[in-house]
């Protein structure tokens, strides 16, 4: 299967360079022939890259240990699940794994606008190609999956070896969310590839007006949408897993996934005003740039070894082809920029500074401020090594200083915004729709203030949750009373048809809310208690308002390790509310212990358990609990985020509702139902 | 009254003062550990980590003896190296971390203002008599979101 599996990359590379150079001269030649060739050849990529990837997973369920990805990342009782998500778990799968999704984008782009848009899906097809023509290019010379294991012989020749057992799946990466995860995040990074090659096609074939921005709208929420949903998973799993009891570092590959995810948020703000007044064009083009640009170069900062990271891949010479081809690229959308800028000229035209131009404009300013300032902390040590011959690092105390007040003043545009009116907002109606949701941000400051909640930081943020949270409800609540009033239909009802209606509004709306959430999650954590004692079975602990008793300390057998297994009971006002487990595993194959947390989640807070070992001096075990307030708050935060983006992405109803007859509220209601959908 | 004077003193310099724990809790958040797993001393979890904990008794008893803040801190950058603080220092070409995202956004602010207020002074906005479609379109593409 070996031989499969590299032959299928050696073909896909030159599908790709086909798809690529066929794609570049129809498009010079004007050659239909040739235009439909390379697109045909840009569709096989898929089943190519597919064949390879199925190859390399039979040799990880057979346990094909003349492969060395498979000896590195795997053992023969490491479970099915694991053996598959070992796939990703290393430099060369993990690429191979890139280079499939971004052709699956490509076969489904090409496929989804087959027929239609001739002018521009040569350009898209041409450009994704290139890039997994450079990924397969890394597939095939920089990080093979398909290496074997050899030895030189003393003949001079090569012996392949073929080891009884492998070295077993690194045991960090043994958890049920890191099957998903990268997944996810992968997903994320590669679908920001389609806007940017809607956008350069569009900018090299001078395409019409803002028709590039409504057919990569969905294109662009779905990458939004799965690098929100790896990231929030990546931090789960930090959570979860790591057992040091936060769920963000500030860690560079962290950091490598925020930047894009920033870009992105900013991009998906920014085209309403071009979609809605034709303004930003040549904006909106360089944020999608460099949305595509930071997911590469996040790649290239968590492979390269230029910065240190908890969770970085080995240091390999893969960097050099990283930076080549950022500088390619970066070179590429200069060109066709300079090139064609008269395309992009915007008819910018502002009525007032109290709009929802403005506030767009500085919603893009600090979400650009933000990433800039990930940026700027992730490459500091690699600048300052540079400058002073010294590297330093930079932790989480710079980048929150930095970032919390950036956040928070955010989170105060995400409830400004959505009130103020195109062109123009007047004084009057800025003061009718704050009112009720200033009110609410001072009684909820009051009421938290009154709960403990004395960090400045903190009660800021949960004044502004209220904020945005009377004002979102505030919309809902406009838009059903009228529906309401006009059909008589319940309440409910007609928050549900308010939403059909105007699916992109109100599902941003949503995805706001969900914000909110994830924002008083965080919140919690500048009161997060911890505690770390002896605990040897019949003695107690203290946090917060539980009493740990430890029970028993047991050893269990697992399929692929041994666990040592604290017993934990948990005793809320003297009554046993739970048992806790927390355990440490050995991995038989990595000979590699690790944490296993045991989490008690609330809305109020979640207790989070870890069984730390035994103390070296008294041979006793080691209990490390921390009471993290509100955490729970993110991951729920993280779920309406998803729901509102899905809503947001299907197409709405529009508002046929109405009645179109009779008075003259219904007729100027009818007078503006959209042409398609008007009965 | 002298003694009850310094009694005073002292309950309040206690009552102001970090406790120690606090202070190794606090000077422990910019430290790094320095075993390689890149985390935070004070959250190294590290199975196994002796360089944590040796760098956490060092840090008590650093703590423990009043050293200030600032001693303690270039004590550990002396013995571990540069790497070891992970919040930048305020002065010198480190200062130029804390300052750039300040400057970047400052700068941000004053191009926006100055956008908005070249828009402003855009071409007015022609009037028209009679309704037409193509405004209407407009008016529904703005009043849509």
């Amino acid at each position: 299967m070996n031989l499969i599996g590299s032959y299928a990359l050696l073909l896909a590379l030159l599908t790709a360079v086909y798809a690529f150079v066929g794609g570049i001269a129809g498009l010079r030649t004007r050659n239909p022939l040739l235009l439909s060739s390379a697109r045909r050849a840009a569709l096989a990529l898929f089943p190519l890259v597919s064949l390879a990837v199925g190859a390399l997973l039979y040799g990880f369920v057979r346990d094909d240990f003349s492969l060395a990805y498979v000896v590195e990342h795997s053992s023969r009782d490491l479970p099915l699940p694991y053996k598959l998500a070992a796939l990703w778990s290393g430099q060369e799968g993990s690429l191979l794994f890139w280079s499939w999704l971004l052709t699956a984008y490509l076969f489904a782009v090409l496929w989804v606008n087959r027929g239609r848009h001739p002018e521009l899906m040569p350009y898209v097809g041409t450009i994704v190609a290139g890039v997994s023509m450079f990924f397969l290019l890394l597939n095939n010379f920089a990080a093979q999956p398909f290496g074997l294991l050899a030895q030189p012989m003393a003949s001079g020749g090569l012996q392949i070896l073929r080891p009884a057992e492998g070295r077993g799946l690194n045991p960090l990466l043994q958890y049920p969310e890191m099957v998903g995860h990268p997944p996810l995040l992968y997903l994320g990074y590669t679908g920001f590839t389609i806007p940017f090659a809607f956008a350069l096609a569009a900018l090299l074939a001078r395409y019409p007006g803002e028709k590039w921005i409504h057919l990569t709208r969905r294109w662009v929420m779905l990458a939004w949408a799965f690098l929100t949903a790896g990231i929030l998973g990546g931090a789960h799993w930090a959570y979860a897993v790591l057992g040091w009891g936060g769920y963000w570092a500030w860690d560079p590959v962290e950091n490598a996934s925020l930047m894009p995810w920033l870009t992105g948020t900013a991009f998906l703000h920014s085209v309403m005003m071009q979609e809605k007044r034709g303004m930003l064009r040549v904006w909106n083009v360089w944020l999608i740039f460099a949305s595509f640009l930071l997911s590469v170069f996040g790649t290239f900062l968590t492979r390269s070894g230029v910065v240190s990271s908890v969770h970085a891949f080995a240091q390999s010479s893969i960097g050099t082809w990283f930076v080549v081809f950022i500088v390619l690229v970066l070179a590429i959308c200069t060109w066709a920029f300079v090139r064609n800028r008269d395309y992009l000229h915007s008819d910018h035209r502002l009525d007032s500074l109290l709009s929802r131009e403005s506030s767009f404009l500085f919603n893009n300013l600090i979400l650009l401020a933000a990433a800039f300032a990930v940026l700027w902390g992730t490459l500091f040590p690699v600048i300052s090594e540079a400058v002073q011959g010294t590297k330093i690092s930079v932790g989480p105390p710079f980048f929150n200083r930095i970032n919390v007040p950036i956040g928070l003043f955010l989170l105060f545009l995400t409830g400004v915004g959505p009130l103020l009116a195109w062109r123009r907002t007047s004084w009057s109606s800025l003061k009718k729709s704050f009112g009720w949701p200033v009110l609410g941000a001072l009684v909820a400051g009051a009421a938290a203030w009154e709960a403990g909640f004395r960090a400045l930081y903190s009660l800021m943020c949960l004044m502004l949750a209220a904020f945005v949270t009377l004002t979102i409800a505030g919309e809902f609540y406009r838009g059903a009373r009228v529906i309401r009033g006009r059909t008589q239909m319940s309440f409910l009802s007609a928050l549900g048809t308010l939403a059909w209606r105007n699916t992109r509004r109100y599902g941003g709306y949503i995805v706001h809310f969900g914000i909110v959430l994830i924002f008083i999650g965080l919140s919690g954590a500048a009161f997060n208690q911890d505690r770390q004692d002896d605990l040897p079975p019949g003695s107690k602990m203290q946090i917060g308002p539980y009493t740990l008793v430890a029970q028993t300390l047991t050893s269990e057998p697992g399929p692929n390790y041994t666990a040592e297994q604290a017993t934990i009971e948990v005793f809320r006002n003297g009554r046993s509310t739970l048992m806790l487990y927390p355990a440490r595993r050995f991995y038989t194959a990595s000979q590699v212990t690790e944490t296993m947390v045991a989490i008690y989640s609330t809305l109020r807070h979640d207790l989070y358990v870890v069984y730390a070992g035994r103390n070296p001096e008294t041979n006793q075990p080691v209990i490390h609990a921390y009471l993290n307030p509100l955490v729970k708050w993110i991951w729920l935060g993280g779920v309406v985020v998803l729901l509102g983006t899905i809503l947001a992405m299907l197409p709405g109803a529009g508002p046929t509702w109405m009645k179109p007859a009779g008075t003259g509220g219904a007729a100027a209601a009818a007078a503006l139902t959209p042409a398609g959908t008007a009965r | 009254m002298t003694s009850a004077w310094v009694l005073a003193f002292v309950w309040l310099a206690m009552a102001v003062a970090p406790s120690t724990s606090e202070r190794v809790q606090r000077l422990g958040e910019r430290l790094k550990c320095m075993c390689g797993c890149n985390q935070i001393l004070t959250q190294c979890n590290h199975v196994g980590c002796t360089v944590s904990a040796r760098m956490l008794r060092e840090l008590n008893e650093r703590v423990g003896r009043n050293e200030s803040d600032d001693l303690t801190l270039q004590s550990f950058v002396q013995e571990y190296g540069p790497e070891v603080a992970i919040v930048p220092k305020t002065r010198g070409f480190d200062l130029t971390a804390w300052a750039m995202p300040g400057v970047a956004l400052a700068t941000g602010i004053v191009l926006v203002l100055w956008v908005l207020s070249r828009w402003r002074r855009g071409p007015a906005a022609v009037e028209v008599g009679a309704v037409q479609e193509r405004h209407l379109a407009q008016a529904r593409r703005e009043t849509e979101d």
